[in-house]
């Protein structure tokens, strides 16, 4: 293996591992208190527990799309002027829009399984329900278009064009419930208006909030390191490949292979 | 990794040609599946999403409109009213001071039980004399799915809030009285 590559194959810095270490604490912490400290509520009983998983996540990945979108943005305006054509940005598009992906997942695992509970049914096509499963699909058809193969600056700009087209649904998304009638309540928490949560269950709720964020970022941070690293890898392949196929040219028959 | 020709420049422009369609397969093969999925959450979107269920008062304003077609009805539950035996419950349900009696077949989700909940129901006006906390009516409303629509309040089981009710405001304006369950 090439020496860069063996300086440069760990994804983890101390400032990483801080953060994982973090999450993981933070985490058992959150189940802690999600799950024995925080009260049942006296409608919903235990199946209000969802609720510290659920909306979080939905926050976590409508923060992803956010920095999809921005580092899309800075991509398409700075790709030109930057000496690796913008492909910073385009990282950080990719592992964040990855981790945003995820946790649209988890939230509509954990919405199917509290909406079992609580409506009496997995799933309904009402607006709520509806985008976000669109947001979902959307942003996996971004992912789709990344591992396309192209030239990575034309793929980069294709797929922050894509970016900046999917993000429009993450506002439909969110105010779905304000917008339209749906069996999906209205949000646990919007800005300006006083939250309908009691104490302890609203302080779980910011809590799990923070929890969420930090594993997020820390996501993040190491899809980064693992795309970056993946483009060392096939620079140096590529490298090799062209080192090795220069030293194949048979001997004796150079003018063969000489370009005029 | 596809590199420039070696020595058999031919048989790898075919090899490359033969990948180069291959990958135009897959891309068109994700595509139709992408636009596929988007158009059929799109359709169920659109169908479902602009008018997911009607009030109560709307769907007695539409009930000639309405007529026998199927539909879902949204309103709160009053406590007091609801009776169930053999697999069939009756109860009535309210909004903005309209109420219809409801007859509902099949088991009701667990949270059905909590005072004042709203719930979906989907069904159609069934034409019989009916009595309601409004007064009497020609129509029941006969369902076979009902949907608990809880709310984004939530409050600790431990403060003991249950309470059979109204929610503060929601029957202020109403002509009639809403008896309280004593059981």
């Amino acid at each position: 293996m090439p020496e860069s590559m063996d300086d440069s194959k760990m994804t983890a810095t101390p400032l990483t591992r801080v953060l994982g270490i973090l999450g993981i604490v933070a985490g058992v912490l959150m189940a802690v208190l999600g799950l024995f400290i925080s009260p049942p509520d006296v409608v919903q009983g235990e199946a209000v527990r969802m609720l510290y998983l659920h909306v979080p996540s939905i926050w976590i990945a409508y923060g992803s799309f956010v920095l999809t979108s921005i580092s899309s943005l800075l991509f398409l305006v700075r790709s030109r002027r930057r000496e690796d054509g913008g492909r910073h940005y385009d990282r950080i598009a990719g592992s964040a829009a990855e981790v945003g992906v995820v946790f649209t997942g988890l939230t509509l695992i954990t919405g199917m399984l509290w909406g079992k509970v609580t409506w009496g049914t997995y799933w309904q096509w009402d607006a709520r329900l509806t985008t976000t499963v669109l947001l979902f699909v959307t942003y996996l058809g971004y992912l789709a278009l990344r591992r396309l193969p192209a030239d990575p600056i034309v793929r980069g700009r294709r797929a922050a064009v894509m970016a900046l087209i999917s993000f429009i649904n993450v506002p439909i998304v969110h105010y779905s419930v304000d917008w339209w009638r749906t069996l999906h309540q209205k949000a646990s928490l919007s800005v300006g208006r006083r939250p309908e949560i009691t104490g302890e269950m609203y302080w779980t709720l910011l809590y799990s909030a923070l929890t969420v964020t930090i594993v997020g970022a820390w996501l993040i941070v190491h899809r980064y390191r693992v795309i970056r690293l993946e483009e060392i890898r096939d620079e140096e392949n590529l490298k090799m490949l062209i080192s090795s196929r220069r030293h194949e040219r048979p001997t004796g028959s150079a003018a063969d292979g000489e370009v005029s | 990794m596809d590199l420039t020709p070696r020595h058999e420049v031919e048989e790898t422009e075919d090899v490359r040609q033969l990948i180069h369609r291959r990958r135009r397969w897959a891309i068109l093969a994700i595509s139709v599946v992408l636009i596929a999925a988007l158009a059929f959450v799109t359709a169920q979107g659109l169908r479902n999403a602009t008018l997911f269920f009607r009030n109560v008062d709307e769907a007695i304003d539409q009930r000639a409109d309405l007529g026998t077609s199927r539909f879902r009805i949204q309103g709160r539950v009053i406590p007091s009213s609801v009776q169930g035996e053999a697999g069939v419950t009756t109860f009535q349900i309210v909004h903005e001071c309209a109420v219809a009696a409801v007859r509902h077949t099949g088991d009701p989700p667990e949270l059905f039980e909590s005072p004042w909940i709203p719930v979906v129901l989907e069904g159609r006006w069934v034409e019989g004399e009916s009595k309601t906390v409004a007064g009497a009516d020609s129509h029941y409303f006969r369902s076979d799915r009902m949907l608990v629509k809880h709310t984004n309040e939530y409050a600790s089981a431990n403060e003991g809030r249950v309470s059979e009710k109204p929610p503060a405001g929601f029957l202020d304006d109403c002509s009639f009285e809403v008896p309280v369950d004593s059981s």
